[in-house]
């Protein structure tokens, strides 16, 4: 590529995005201001599932300060409710209102809204909301959801398994019969949340005269949520404009259109004033959204050697009360790719969704963090049972060069990754053999160091095809626009919105490459619905792949315009002769590069002001519009190892050494890329060792404050080593695969592995998470 | 609700003489009110240290004070560390080792490190650790974070010396 390249593609750019944050200039929601708005606030459900008898909301009407109270009565007839219902076999159609009428289906579940002048009255006016609540039996586990006669979560449901899906490829039963041994082993993933540092919040404007409303909202997928918005509303979407400002963190739980963020909207709407809400941290614990929890089992039959010759996968998800997501997207992902970088060609699956009285769940950063945990946890199983080194286990099984692209049991095409190569370039970076001496050493002296290992491939980029191929609804594309303006600027917009990955700077290195411009002159717009172009926003990994492409090949698009402009104007048959370097247009004369006189600059001055000049035929000015969508999945894949320390009396867990090997293709900015890595790996860690959603039997939510869901500190984060060792996918337009969730998975399987591998000579596996200093206590008990 | 009383805050060597209820926490107060938004809120129970300010030049949870209780103090936020448009040595560092993401920890951080740095100039990387604790990061694992206040300690005995 031509131009700025220590500024391009690749580059290690520090982030143009710094300078506002560092300086506490960033605009988050609350630093939006609009004269005159009115503060909502909610009134929770104590409950975890009960019938509403009654809501008087009389005295809270009159207190201080308060402009509006309003139940689901009001809003079933402001607002439609979401029905969930995409055309998938064993999912269950399901619909939520806005706000309960009928029955409150967890603790947090919102019955009522306070409107009044500031927050703290409308907090005030809250108390005096009388519920009439005639409790039911809750419904607090997947266990007692799907046993006979459970009480039903939702009462238009036959069960409470509203979701369930089987597939089978090859000849599993017979293989089973064929095989030396059969291994079992089991997992079981606890209950999250995202927990980004800022809650989520939202301030709606109606403007009446022109009928439109605007939401100010950290949306990661503004045109999407605008869709639902406005059909919610039943307003065109032509009357919505959804405006993100900057995200204090999302991982998923700023998608969904939550119910707080219509109810403000048609407030907004309704009283023909501003509304704008803010949650507390409290209720973004017990209210917001909620992820994993799932158990799954796996059966594998094996040769002699360890290899595998069918694997069987049951996996069940408790999803909580409510449906903002088909309910089969999250563990689905998981059973698609749950193979991963080995060779298995006789699989089944059975994946099963429970409702209960919870926090419904979401994607949170890796919404299959549980795959490589349980093929790798699969495969150290194997290992066990037959006495073998896991590391010879993965290599028998693991997929060589040769192989790729590689079909996947279920049809999903594997190609362009490295798994042996991260995996013996990890082993041998942390020197496995001094390790293991190490280890044996200090198990003698009573400290029992484990060595963890972690081999990920980590679907990034969800092209349109997979989501077909995998029953769960939605388009994969991405939207992008780059124009240069009559002086030669650089603007560039994408569907996609920022909560913290870069984009400003990445895409801006992305587009200045193309162009051969400093990216510190290309400005990245996000966020606008009326400025950004219709994509499908940030999930998942695809920023890098899908939007970086996009602009890639939208700034493509509008350099060959500027070369065939330039061609005309210097007399040329073809700008073929032509490139863009520093911002000027050269020309090869006898295999030199020359200078032709020609600007950017000058070009644009031609294209918006004296177009009689371009060729003929060609439309004045210089913007490009693209869409693109990905191939059905692109993969990175890493290999993640850690050093951990157990201490066997008081069964608390240190983490010693962590060190990850990554290839996920070309990256945009390296240092963005370590940053991700890092950031998905202490999520992970957090969530082995520290974070917890905990219900009691009754339902009820133990952990709404950040005193008792813990999120792990600098001290529990151990130093992160990344090693690179990119390879380029084929197949996407700059080589990128994406990343960014992968690290999730690896730390969840490799401190998990690196806990069973220092419990090892007791005998012992742990096979639930969070690796609690009383779970691994009792693990031991009896044999320290 | 409670009656307001004036008060008169000192925020950045600035008097703002502001009307307040009783009840208001010093963090809203300094965003709404005096209009500094660089001051965040992530927990308003004094666990995530997004909101800290420095008290009479030591760091302190806005949330878990009330406006009223800050009279006679001097308040400084992060409004005031590059006043003058240059970065600080914890900001310039942050920056070059890619120390923050989404940036809303951020401010929180720079405030707290700043001071900290000042009473430890020569800290061990268990000692920034430590120190960094009571200030949540759920996005970059601090990694990154560690490394720039090593390194803007580096830079601020290099500079003293
Ligand atoms: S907002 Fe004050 S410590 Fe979290
Ligand atoms: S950078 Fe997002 S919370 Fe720290």
């Amino acid at each position: 590529m031509s131009g700025a390249a220590d500024k391009g593609i690749g580059a290690p750019l520090p982030r143009k995005e710094d300078y506002r944050f560092l300086t506490g200039q960033g605009r988050y929601l609350d630093d939006v201001a609009v004269p005159g708005a009115l503060h909502a606030h909610f009134v929770r459900s104590p409950h975890a599932h009960a019938r509403i008898v009654g809501i008087d909301v009389a005295a809270a009407r009159k207190a201080p300060g308060v402009v509006a109270v309003v139940t689901g009565r009001e809003l079933a007839e402001w607002t439609t409710p979401l029905r969930m219902a995409p055309p998938i076999e064993g999912l269950q159609p399901v619909e939520m209102a806005t706000l309960p009428t009928d029955k409150v289906r967890f603790v947090g579940d919102p019955v009522a809204c306070i409107v009044a002048r500031d927050r703290y009255l409308a907090e005030d006016a809250a108390e005096l909301v009388e519920v009439a609540y005639e409790p039911l039996t809750p419904v607090p586990d997947v266990a007692r959801a799907l046993a006979p006669g459970a009480p039903l979560v939702d009462e238009t449901l036959a069960s409470n398994l509203v979701s369930h899906q089987a597939f089978t490829a090859g000849d599993p039963a017979r293989r089973f019969a064929e095989a030396a041994a059969v291994v079992e082993a089991s997992f079981h993933q606890h209950r999250q949340t995202h927990a980004p540092i800022e809650t989520r919040g939202c301030c709606a404007v109606w403007d009446a005269g022109r009928a439109h409303l605007t939401l100010h909202i950290g949306s990661q997928v503004p045109h999407p949520l605008r869709t639902t918005l406005a059909r919610r509303l039943r307003l065109a979407e032509s009357q919505v404009t959804v405006i993100s400002p900057d995200i204090g963190g999302g991982f998923g739980q700023k998608i969904a259109l939550y119910r707080e963020e219509l109810t403000v909207a048609a407030l907004a709407r309704a009283l023909k004033r501003p509304v704008r809400w803010r949650e507390d941290r409290g209720e973004n614990l017990l209210a917001a959204s909620h992820a994993r929890e799932d158990s799954a089992r796996t059966r594998v039959a094996v040769d002699r050697d360890g290899r595998i010759l069918a694997l069987e996968l049951e996996i069940v998800e408790d999803f909580g009360a409510y449906c903002f997501y088909p309910a089969n997207y999250l563990a689905r992902v998981v059973a698609m790719i749950l193979t991963g970088p080995y060779r298995v060609s006789d699989y089944a699956f059975s994946v099963k969704v429970a409702l209960t009285n919870k926090c419904g769940n979401g994607p949170m950063r890796a919404p299959m963090a549980i795959t490589s945990w349980i093929m790798e946890g699969t495969i150290e199983a194997i290992a066990r049972r037959l006495g073998l080194d896991p590391v010879e286990v993965r290599r028998t099984n693991m997929l060589r060069a040769s192989e790729l692209p590689y079909a996947m049991p279920t049809g999903e095409v594997l190609e362009d990754v490295t798994p042996r190569e991260t995996l013996e370039h990890a082993l041998a970076a942390f020197d496995l053999a001094g390790f293991r001496a190490r280890q044996r050493e200090d198990r003698a002296r009573g400290i029992h160091r484990g060595l963890g290992i972690c081999c990920v491939v980590e679907s990034t980029t969800y092209g349109s095809a997979f989501y077909k191929a995998a029953g769960i609804a939605g388009s994969g594309h991405e939207a992008g626009w780059v124009k240069i303006e009559p002086s030669g600027a650089v603007n560039a917009s994408v569907g996609l919105m920022a909560s913290g990955q870069g984009y400003e700077t990445a895409f801006a290195q992305v587009v200045g490459d193309v162009l051969s411009v400093d990216p510190g002159a290309v400005r990245i717009h996000l966020g606008n619905t009326d400025t950004a172009p219709y994509g499908m926003g940030s999930r998942g990994a695809r920023g890098g792949t899908a939007g970086g492409s996009v602009l890639f090949l939208a700034a493509q698009a509008l350099r060959d315009k500027v070369l065939a402009i330039a061609a005309a104007l210097l007399g040329l048959n073809s700008s073929g002769e032509l490139r863009l370097a520093e911002a000027k247009v050269q020309r090869r004369l006898g295999g030199e590069w020359t200078e032709t006189g020609l600007s950017l600059a000058d070009i644009a001055h031609v294209a918006y002001l004296d177009p009689l000049r371009l060729p003929q035929g060609m439309e004045p000015g210089l913007e490009a519009h693209k869409a693109y969508d990905p191939p059905p999945m692109t993969y990175s894949n890493a290999t993640h190892l850690c050093e951990a320390v157990v201490d066997v009396r008081t069964g608390g867990v240190r983490l010693a050494r962590y060190l990850v090997v990554e290839d996920c293709g070309t990256v945009l900015n390296q240092q963005i890329v370590t940053g991700q890595q890092h950031g998905a790996i202490a999520m992970g860690i957090g969530g082995v060792l520290l974070e917890e959603v905990v219900y009691d039997e009754d339902g009820q939510n133990r952990s709404g404050s950040f005193a008792d869901y813990l999120l792990a500190t600098a001290v529990e984060i151990p130093p992160i080593e990344v090693i690179s060792r990119h390879t380029p996918n084929r197949r996407t337009p700059t080589g990128s695969k994406g990343m960014a969730e992968g690290g999730v998975m690896g730390a969840i399987g490799a401190v998990m592995s690196a806990v069973n591998d220092a419990l090892a000579p007791f005998g012992v596996v742990a096979e639930r998470q969070p690796l609690t200093p009383p779970y691994i206590r009792s693990l031991l008990r009896g044999k320290v | 609700m409670s009656e307001s009383v004036p008060i008169v805050l000192r925020v950045n060597g600035e008097e703002h003489r502001l009307l307040v209820e009783p009840r208001r926490l010093l963090s809203d107060v300094l965003r709404e009110d005096c209009g500094l938004t660089g001051t965040h809120v992530g927990c308003e129970h004094g666990v995530c240290g997004a909101c800290t300010v420095l008290f009479d030049g030591r760091p302190a949870r806005s949330c878990l004070l009330y406006a009223v209780q800050a009279q006679g103090h001097e308040v400084t936020t992060i409004e005031a560390v590059a006043a003058e448009g240059r970065l600080s040595a914890v900001q310039q560092a942050l920056h070059e080792a890619h120390g923050l993401q989404c940036g809303f920890c951020t401010p929180g951080i720079v405030i707290t490190m700043e001071a900290w740095l000042a009473e430890n100039p020569n800290p061990s990387e268990a000692e920034i650790r430590e120190a960094l604790s009571g200030n949540l990061c759920r996005c970059t694992g601090y990694h990154n974070i560690v490394a720039a206040i090593a390194k803007a300690a580096a830079r601020r005995a290099g500079s003293a010396a």
